[in-house]
């Protein structure tokens, strides 16, 4: 059980730091968002499974050889209060230490994940009531999307996630509907509504909680912030199936003015000029992967490329499985 | 009939409108639709508890105000989109997530 301890923290380890740091720059995101996504996905279970496995597991080697025979002892034998099978297993302080701490902080993540789950629930519940109150329903809007517009000159777009996707609504402002053209909100739109069909909101909140509970752990912010671009490339996927990356781009750049505190007057309209394929004339202005990959698209992963980002996912995750349950 | 959520847009846009207090039978009164004096006290009521109306309980009837205008509620909702510091929490999907301000104002020349 101790080596079984020690394989998880240095498990624990290199999902926390090391894997992490590589991973949220690694070029092949921006060719399959999704793996990466998977990725991610299985990196935070796993690293969250074997950080709060490994001092448990420490802390319950002497009753066992493995996890579900040592907790089943540990219980049977408190329970019966047998102090004399207890001083004989020899159990250190140490023991004891690592078991509270492998508890405190399984229930540290678990609640900190609730936390954040009700906190976000509930500023968007508020925010929604804002929406309706304030909001117009657009009108020639197709009838399977909720779309609403709200009065304000800054050029915004957002998606604000329901329960289901009849409650999702997606929001553009009028100073957008003025200074886009039809086809740039729509492709705005698809690109709202692809986030949330693939409720995208589910995949950030788990990384929005590890952040939360771990902030003094700089991985932690990575894997939330390349797991919120992944979304945003993904939804361009979504987006790019059905229009044009010239719309999509055009969109991005008209609303992007809109990032300055409000009150200020926002939202002149630029002079539109003929869309042209430039190459980027300033390239290390031009440095973020979302914008990268609309300018110069990307070649998605083989498939046995993508088959490798798979296996190693599963395999991520039932490693520490196995550890803990073997 | 109109939901209540409906009926809470026009009773808001009620007292936005008149900018005053106004008493549950003069709403009902100024309401284009016919409604019930009880209705109209139950969406004032609903809107009390969602912070969108103060209740002046020192008359006979009560009467009731917006809190704020309009613009002012527009400005603190937008503010939760335009104001996302990096550190919020991610209660909503921007547009222009993952693109910053430089980079979205370099597309801009690129693309005229």
């Amino acid at each position: 059980m101790t080596v079984l301890a020690l394989l998880l923290a240095a498990l624990a380890v290199l999902l926390a730091v090391p894997v992490p740091k590589l991973l949220h720059n690694a070029h092949f995101r921006t060719r399959s968002p999704w793996a990466a996504m998977l990725l991610w996905q299985a990196i935070a279970l796993a690293g969250g499974l074997s950080m709060v496995g490994a001092p448990i597991v420490l802390g319950l080697s002497p009753f066992g050889d493995n996890l579900p025979a040592a907790v089943s002892t540990a219980i049977r034998l408190t329970l019966q209060e047998d102090y004399v099978a207890l001083a004989e297993l020899e159990v250190h302080p140490w023991h004891i230490f690592a078991l509270c701490l492998g508890l405190l902080l399984g229930g540290h993540l678990l609640l900190t994940l609730a936390r954040t789950y009700v906190r976000v629930l509930s500023a968007r519940r508020r925010h929604r009531q804002l929406v309706d109150l304030l909001s117009t329903p657009l009108q020639n809007g197709n009838e399977d999307t909720d779309t609403h517009v709200i009065e304000h000159d800054a050029p915004l777009a957002y998606c604000l996630p329901g329960r289901t996707n009849a409650s999702s609504v997606t929001v553009l402002s009028r100073g957008l509907l003025e200074t886009l053209s039809e086809a740039e909100l729509a492709a705005v739109v698809a690109h709202e509504q692809t986030h949330l069909k693939q409720r995208h909101h589910l995949l950030t909140m788990a990384f929005e909680a590890w952040y939360r509970a771990l902030p003094w752990l700089p991985t932690t912010r990575y894997g939330r912030e390349a797991v919120l671009e992944l979304t945003e490339m993904l939804a361009d996927e979504g987006a790019l199936a059905q229009h044009a990356p010239k719309d999509l781009l055009r969109a991005i750049a008209l609303s992007g003015e809109s990032s300055g505190p409000l009150g200020a007057k926002a939202a002149v309209t630029q002079p539109r000029g003929e869309w042209g394929v430039h190459p980027p004339a300033e390239p290390t202005l031009l440095s973020g992967a979302r914008l990268r990959r609309l300018l110069v698209p990307q070649q998605p992963l083989g498939r046995s490329a993508v088959a490798g980002v798979v296996v190693l996912s599963v395999g991520l995750l039932a490693v520490p499985t196995g550890l803990l349950l073997g | 009939m109109a939901s209540l959520g409906e009926l809470e847009r026009s009773v808001m846009t009620l007292l936005w409108e008149s900018g005053q207090q106004l008493s549950a039978n003069e709403v009902c009164g100024q309401l284009d639709e016919e409604l019930a004096v009880t209705t109209v006290l139950t969406v004032l009521a609903r809107l009390e508890k969602k912070g969108m109306v103060e209740r002046e309980r020192s008359t006979r009837p009560h009467r009731y105000a917006a809190t704020a205008t309009r613009e002012e509620h527009t400005v603190e909702m937008l503010n939760e989109v335009l104001g996302t510091a990096p550190d919020r929490e991610a209660v909503l999907a921007r547009f222009i997530g993952g693109v910053s301000e430089e980079e979205a104002a370099a597309l801009r020349r690129i693309l005229s």
